[in-house]
C-alpha cells in the first residue's frame, strides 16, 4: 500500500498593516535616510562643537581666543604651538614622556595584577574568598579623599615623593577594584571544562591562567588597558601631589601650568596643547576600540 | 572555623590601626622652635608659589638671580595654579612635609598657623636676617596671623576695585568716574547708565554675591567683618541692608541677573567685563591689564580701575597681601630667610618680576616700576599708582579667621542666591548664612 504525502496547503498570508512600510518607495527609504543622517550629523556637530571650538581657538592669536563661537577666525597662528611647546625651561615632549612612563607602569601593573587577583577569585577555592571579594569590591565604594593624606604621609616616609613610584607600583598590587571585578566577571563566564581539559593535560593553574584564561580574556584586557589608559593619561591630584618638580610634570600638569586664575592665563597655548594631548587618547581608543566594545558587553558593564 | 580565625585576626587588625594613628599623631606634633634666622646660608631649599606659566618664568628668573647672589643654595621649585597649590599644600601640611619656602596669602594664612605648620618671623624680622623696614607697617601687618605674629613677608599686595568700562560709560552718557565716591553716588552713577548702554549689556555685576564688595561697604561703615573670636563681625540687619541694595539694583535690570551672573565663566579675561557685556565689573585691581587684553581683542572699549565707595569710617578698599613665609617643618631657616628678604627687597629682581603678583610691597621696588623709565605697560603702572593712592590712606586689615576659605565666600554667595532666585526670603537666607558660617569660623 502506498501512501500519497501531498504538500499541505500553504496558509494565506492576510496583509498586515505594518507592511505598507516595507513596501514603500524606493525614494521614500532614500529621503527617509537622508533626513536620518542629516539628523544625527547635526547632533554629532553639537557634541563635537566645544571640541572643534577648542582646536579652531587654538589656531587663533592670543587676545582673539575668545573673540566669539565661530570656528573660524580671521588670522590664523601656529604660535600657540610653538609657545605651549617650549613652555617654560622645558619643552611640552617631556611631559608626555612623563605621562606615558606612568601610564605604561599603571597599565602593566593593572593588567598583571589584576589578571592574577581576578583569576583567583573566579577559579580557585581558599578561605574566605566570599569575604575578601567584598572586602575588595567594597574599596570601590571609598571615595579617594578619604586615602589621600594617609597615603601621602606612607609615601612621603618612604621617600617616594617626587618620584614615579607613588603613581605606578600600588597598581602591581591590585588596587584597582573595579578592574577586578570586571575580569573575574569576564572569566566566570568562560567554561570551566577548558580548565578541566588543561589540568588532564598536566597544566597547573600557572599554566590554565596562562594558557587558557589569559589568551580568552583579550577583550576584558583590552577593556582594563583602556580605561586605566584614559585614567592615568588624565589623572591631575595623583601627580600634582606626588610629582611637585616640574620636570616630572605630567601632560595634565602641564597643561594646569598654563592657567592662573590670580594672573595671567594664556589659553591659547593651553588649546593648542590640549589638542595634542588628545591624539594618543584617541589613538589608543581607535586601537582597542573593538577589544573595548567585546569587554564591556561580555561583562554585562553597561 | 571561620568565626575563630576571623576573631583572632581582629587583635592584629587593632594593633595595625593603633599604629597608624599613632604615627599620625606624631605627625601633629607642635612647631618647630622659632628661630631668629642668623646662620650659614647654604644647602638645599624648597620654594613654592601658585601661578602659571607666565609668573613660573618670572619666578624662575628672580630664583636664578639669588642663586647668582648664593651659588652655594641649591632651590628646588614647585608651583601650581592657586586652587591646585592650596590642594596640594593642605596635603603637605597634613603630613609635615611643606616646602621650607611656602606662599601664602593673608586669607588662608590662619588655616596655617592654626595647625603650627608655619615659623614666626618676628624673630628674624628683629634679627635683622629678613628686612622689612621699606615696607609699610600697614601693609606689612597683612602677613601676620590671628595672633598678631608675622608669618610671612608680603612682597605683593592686590586690592580690590572697581573696573569701569570707560568707553561703555561715555556711550551711556555717565562718563568716567569720580576719583572718590560714596554708596549713594555709586548707586545713582549705575541707575543713570542703565538706560544709555545697548541690549544685553548691564551696569554693574551683582556685587550682592561677591565678599569683596561686602568687605569694601563694611570696612567703610566702620564695620569689623570678623570679630576676636574668629567669628561673623557684623549683625544680620546690616547684612540684610547690604542684599537689599544689590536686590533692588537686579530687580531695576541695573545689575546682572541673577541666571546670567550664575553662568559667568571665571577668570579676569573670561567675564563679562572683559567680553564688553559689563560696564561695571568687580575684579581685584591687578587684574585691569589681565581684561583690557581680551577686551581689545574684541574691540570693546577702555577699562579702568575706580574705587570703591567710601563710606562713613573712610576708605572702602581693603588690601589682599601674598608673600612668602617659612614652614615649621623647615630644617634651613637662615637660607629659607635669606631667600624672603631676597625676594621681597632686591630691586632688580622684582623689576624683573614685573609686579605680576600685585604691586610690590616695598617703597623701593614701587619706585622703580613707577619711575618714568620703567618698562611696564602704562596699564600696570595705572595698577600700581592706584595702589599707592590707595595704601597711603591706610586701609583697614580684614582678619580672617581659620576656616574661613572653606565656608565664607560659598556660602555668601549661595544664599544671596538663594534670594535672588527666590527660593529663600532674605531673612531665611541670613539665618542660613550666619548659622552655616558661624559654625565653621574660628
Amino acid at each position: 500500500m502506498t501512501t500519497t504525502l501531498s504538500a499541505p496547503p500553504q496558509p494565506t498570508r492576510v496583509p498586515r498593516p505594518w507592511d505598507a512600510r516595507t513596501q514603500r518607495p524606493a525614494g521614500n527609504r532614500v529621503v527617509k535616510g537622508v533626513i536620518k543622517h542629516a539628523v544625527l550629523l547635526c547632533v554629532l556637530l553639537i557634541m563635537l562643537y566645544p571640541l572643534l571650538w577648542m582646536v579652531g581657538a587654538s589656531f587663533r592669536p592670543g587676545n582673539q581666543t575668545f573673540a566669539g563661537l565661530s570656528l573660524f577666525s580671521d588670522t590664523y597662528t601656529l604660535q600657540n604651538y610653538a609657545d605651549g611647546w617650549s613652555v617654560g625651561n622645558l619643552n611640552f615632549s617631556r611631559y608626555f614622556v612623563n605621562s606615558a612612563i606612568i601610564t605604561i607602569g599603571q597599565i602593566v601593573g593593572n593588567l598583571v595584577a589584576c589578571s592574577l587577583t581576578a583569576y583567583a577569585f573566579a577559579r580557585l577555592e581558599f578561605p574566605f574568598k566570599r569575604v575578601l571579594f567584598g572586602m575588595v569590591i567594597a574599596t570601590m565604594l571609598l571615595p579617594q579623599h578619604v586615602t589621600l593624606i594617609p597615603k601621602y604621609i606612607i609615601f612621603n616616609q618612604m621617600g617616594w615623593v617626587d618620584t614615579y613610584l607613588p603613581l605606578t607600583v600600588p597598581h602591581f598590587f591590585a588596587v584597582d577594584a573595579f578592574f577586578i571585578f570586571l575580569m573575574v566577571q569576564f572569566i566566570r563566564t568562560l567554561p570551566k571544562s577548558l580548565d578541566e581539559s588543561a589540568r588532564i593535560d598536566g597544566c597547573g593553574h600557572w599554566g590554565i591562567f596562562w594558557r587558557i584564561i589569559m589568551p580568552m580574556s583579550l577583550p576584558a584586557i583590552g577593556t582594563t588597558a583602556m580605561f586605566t589608559f584614559v585614567w592615568a593619561w588624565n589623572d591631575l591630584l595623583g601627580p600634582l601631589l606626588y610629582l611637585p618638580s616640574s620636570d616630572l610634570w605630567t601632560v595634565s600638569l602641564g597643561l594646569n601650568s598654563f592657567l592662573d586664575q590670580t594672573g595671567q592665563s594664556t589659553y591659547g597655548t593651553l588649546f593648542a596643547m590640549a589638542t595634542l594631548s588628545l591624539a594618543p587618547i584617541v589613538g589608543f581608543f581607535i586601537a582597542s576600540q573593538r577589544l573595548l566594545v567585546e569587554g564591556i558587553a561580555t561583562t554585562g558593564l553597561k | 572555623m571561620t568565626k575563630p580565625r576571623f576573631r583572632r585576626l581582629l587583635p592584629g587588625a587593632a594593633l595595625v590601626l593603633g599604629v597608624a594613628l599613632t604615627s599620625t599623631a606624631c605627625l601633629n606634633q607642635g612647631p618647630a622652635a622659632s628661630s631668629d634666622g642668623q646662620g650659614e646660608v647654604g644647602g638645599t631649599i624648597q620654594v613654592a608659589w601658585w601661578g602659571g606659566e607666565s609668573r613660573n618664568a618670572k619666578t624662575n628668573a628672580v630664583i636664578e638671580q639669588f642663586n647668582e647672589d648664593f651659588p652655594e643654595v641649591t632651590t628646588e621649585t614647585q608651583s601650581a595654579d592657586y586652587a591646585q597649590y592650596f590642594n596640594r599644600l593642605n596635603v603637605q601640611a597634613s603630613s609635615r612635609s611643606l616646602p621650607c619656602v611656602v606662599q601664602m596669602q593673608d586669607r588662608q594664612v590662619n588655616d596655617y598657623v592654626k595647625r603650627q605648620t608655619l615659623q614666626p618671623l618676628d624673630d628674624m624680622v628683629a634679627s635683622g636676617a629678613i628686612d622689612t623696614s621699606k615696607i609699610p607697617p600697614a601693609v606689612l601687618d597683612g602677613g601676620r596671623g590671628s595672633d598678631g605674629k608675622l608669618y610671612f613677608i608680603p612682597y605683593g599686595i592686590a586690592w580690590d576695585a572697581l573696573m569701569v568700562n570707560t568707553t561703555l560709560a561715555e556711550e551711556a552718557g555717565v562718563g568716567a568716574p569720580p576719583e572718590s565716591w560714596d554708596w549713594d553716588q555709586f548707586v545713582s552713577y549705575v541707575s543713570q547708565a542703565k538706560d544709555g548702554l545697548p541690549d544685553g549689556t548691564y551696569a554693574v555685576a551683582a556685587g550682592g554675591e561677591e565678599q569683596n564688595a561686602f568687605y569694601a561697604w563694611a570696612v567703610g561703615q566702620g564695620i569689623e567683618v570678623f570679630n576676636a573670636e574668629g567669628q561673623l563681625g557684623f549683625t544680620k540687619e546690616q547684612l540684610k541692608e547690604y542684599w537689599s541694595l544689590w536686590l533692588d539694583l537686579q530687580e531695576q535690570g541695573i545689575a546682572l541677573p541673577p541666571d546670567m551672573s550664575a553662568e559667568e565663566p571665571p577668570g579676569a579675561d573670561q567675564g563679562y567685563l572683559a567680553t564688553g557685556q559689563l560696564m561695571v565689573g568687580v575684579l581685584p585691581g591687578n587684574s585691569l591689564y589681565v581684561s583690557q587684553q581680551t577686551l581689545d581683542g574684541r574691540d570693546g572699549g577702555e577699562l579702568q580701575a575706580a574705587r570703591y565707595p567710601d563710606g562713613p569710617a573712610g576708605i572702602g578698599n581693603i588690601l589682599v597681601a601674598s608673600g612668602f613665609g617659612i614652614s615649621s617643618n623647615c630644617d634651613n631657616v637662615p637660607t629659607s630667610a635669606a631667600f624672603i628678604d631676597f625676594f621681597t627687597n632686591d630691586v632688580d629682581a622684582q623689576v624683573a618680576f614685573a609686579a605680576d603678583n600685585g604691586a610690590p610691597t616695598n617703597t623701593e621696588v614701587l619706585d622703580a616700576l613707577t619711575a618714568e623709565d620703567s618698562e611696564l605697560p602704562d596699564l600696570k603702572r595705572d595698577e600700581l599708582e592706584q595702589y599707592r593712592a590707595i595704601s597711603e590712606d591706610n586701609p583697614p586689615k580684614v582678619n580672617y579667621p581659620p576656616g574661613f576659605n572653606a565656608v565664607f565666600q560659598q556660602a555668601f554667595t549661595r544664599n544671596y542666591n538663594e534670594v535672588a532666585f527666590g527660593r529663600l526670603t532674605l531673612d531665611q537666607a541670613v539665618d542660613s548664612f550666619f548659622n552655616e558660617t558661624n559654625a565653621s569660623l574660628g
